[in-house]
């Protein structure tokens, strides 16, 4: 408990004034309005960016990393998703957006579909050795993984042992290029570009490992008008430098389902959005879902194309990562020897496990917790249940639940209908 | 020796009613969840309740589960109205299932309900009265926190 709790979003208190949508869109119950301000609980912020999509005031800020930060670094190498494929229409290829980006002022960029790729075939052999228990969860969204750790804290030894594609693709680069320009590895800046700011948890909290081997992420919609103006002005013949070896397999994992696209097996199941993520993880738990081999879970709707850092429409985006899906084809290029060798070597495998996290119960002490719960049933029963929100809690329910957790100076008067409004 | 009831809980569960069956067992789920008791205990809870949730949805025509917690232990109780097992012993055994060939296309039927409840109890005993019903009783140690 002595680090404080990092999110990758931050409020804005000169523009929020206290309204309640983002308290009510929050999926975990973890922003209280105080004061006219929204505040997030941190034990209970999943970082999903739900509130950073809905806030009318636009008072929720990213905390992702400003593109500036990469002259920090040497040797300076871009990352990005294969959502960034999507999301300047359909008739610009992967190579022409790779280019665009590296004139930002990279070094090098590197398609980090390649590493999606990779993990897809140790993906498969880690399913064949580990027949059980089952079914096991993708380890890709850091949101799900919070969500797990959080919600389904039973949960978390079923999430597959490896490191999701974008800190697997970091690693080997820091590796090859310290090698292949002989400088040591700390001078190299490799930054993911990033469809939500969920990442920068990952990158600056993680849970797997000592060190993350990214050194930032940076938004989308940050660099999307330099990308757009370079990709507009480029010549009829633009000769593209960039020939990325990837496949449809690859580019895939930017939408939901894309992941156990590149795995074989009977009982593949992708899921997207966060209340269908909570809604099949829940059915997992009691073992309801006996069948399942591998369970794909992606907190933004239809998957990372829907990320909160986004810019394109996420149905024109899926449709244009479906259009290159079919034209790069479904056989990848990847070596899997080398993929197997690697995967020997351990070299996706987490270095540490994953904790389980729960929520704070009603109070450290079980008894003290009993005896609270039976408190916060009776108090429901007093309250209207309209779920209005204006107490400052998001639901009733949520509000006789801080009543007996003691929040400081919380009073039933808080209630609109029974008392006088402090809000 | 008996123990101080600290919590009790009760919840009715209706046969063939498969739009709502699990909703008494995740209830259970989040008010363990509540007052925090460990994660690998709630997991074992959670499966042992489902299952025995659904049996009654099943094959009985009603019952009653009851969440029982002292300072030691979780007991679930779950007493129904219905056909009962003549069996009890060949219920038990891995595999063995009288579902009908609709509920195992709902993929309900493996035959491994009662086996899984036993597996993650600590404590499981079953009575049954055939034509009359049949009582569980799923006791888990809140101390032994190990599979």
């Amino acid at each position: 408990m002595s680090e404080p709790i990092y999110h990758s979003v931050k409020i804005d208190e000169t523009k929020c004034i206290g309204c309640v949508v983002c308290m009510k869109a929050c999926p975990t119950k973890a922003i209280r309005i105080k004061q006219r301000k929204a505040w997030i609980i941190g034990e209970r912020c999943i970082d999903c960016g739900e509130c950073l999509r809905v806030c009318p005031y636009n008072a929720i800020t990213p905390l992702t990393t400003q593109a500036s930060d990469i002259n920090r670094f040497k040797l300076k190498i871009a990352l990005p998703s294969p959502v960034i494929y999507s999301q300047f229409g359909p008739g610009v290829m992967p190579d022409e957006i790779l280019d665009a980006l590296k004139d930002l002022g990279f070094d090098y960029v590197y398609d980090k579909a390649l590493a999606c790729e990779m993990t897809s075939i140790a993906i498969q052999k880690y399913l064949e050795r580990n027949p059980l228990p089952r079914p096991i969860i993708s380890s890709t969204c850091p949101v799900v993984v919070r969500l797990i750790q959080r919600l389904f804290p039973s949960l978390v030894s079923l999430i597959i042992r490896m490191e999701p594609p974008r800190e697997i693709a970091a690693k080997n680069l820091r590796r090859e290029l310290s090698r292949e320009y002989k400088i040591p590895g700390y001078d190299i800046g490799i930054f993911h570009i990033t469809p939500c700011p969920a990442k920068m948890v990952s990158i600056n909290r993680p849970e797997t490992m000592e060190k993350s081997h990214l050194n930032g992420a940076i938004s989308i919609k940050e660099i999307y008008n330099e990308i757009m103006s370079r990709l507009k002005n480029r010549e009829k013949k633009f000769l593209v430098q960039t020939q990325s070896q990837v496949s449809g397999i690859g580019i895939g994992w930017a939408i939901s389902g894309g992941e156990i696209m590149g795995i074989k097996g009977d009982s593949l199941v992708s899921v997207s959005g966060v209340y269908d993520t909570i809604k099949i993880l829940s059915d997992v738990e009691s073992r309801k879902l006996k069948n399942i081999d591998y369970l794909e879970c992606l907190i933004c709707p239809d998957g990372c194309i829907g990320g909160p850092l986004t810019v394109e429409n996420r149905f024109l985006a899926k449709s244009t990562i479906l259009n290159l899906i079919r034209k790069f084809g479904g056989k990848s290029r990847v070596d899997t020897n080398y993929v197997q060798q690697l995967y020997e070597k351990n070299f996706f495998s987490f270095e540490r496990d994953i904790k389980p996290r729960p929520f704070p119960p009603l109070d450290p002490n079980k008894n003290e917790a009993i005896k609270k719960l039976k408190k916060k049933e009776k108090i429901l029963k007093t309250l209207p249940g309209i779920n209005c929100g204006v107490c400052g809690s998001p639901d009733c329910e949520t509000f006789a639940e801080d009543l007996v957790r003691n929040e400081q100076g919380l009073t039933v008067g808080r209630c609109v209908f029974l008392g006088e409004s402090n809000l | 020796m008996e123990q101080e009831t600290i919590l009790q809980e009760e919840f009715e569960i209706k046969g063939g009613d498969f739009l709502n069956g699990g909703a008494a067992s995740c209830q259970i789920k989040n008010i363990l969840k509540k007052i925090g008791v460990d994660a690998n205990i709630l997991r074992r809870v959670a499966i042992a309740s489902y299952e025995a949730e659904m049996n009654v949805v099943m094959y009985a025509k009603k019952g009653i589960m009851r969440l029982v917690l002292t300072p030691q232990k979780i007991i679930i109780k779950v007493d129904d109205e219905g056909p009962g097992i003549p069996d009890i012993e060949l219920a038990m055994q891995p595999g063995y299932s009288t579902a009908t060939p609709e509920m195992r296309e709902m993929g309900f039927g493996a035959g491994m309900g009662l086996p899984n409840i036993k597996k993650n109890a600590d404590i499981f005993n079953i009575n049954s009265t055939v034509n009359k019903g049949t009582y569980l009783e799923i006791m888990v140690d809140l101390n032994n926190k190990n599979e």
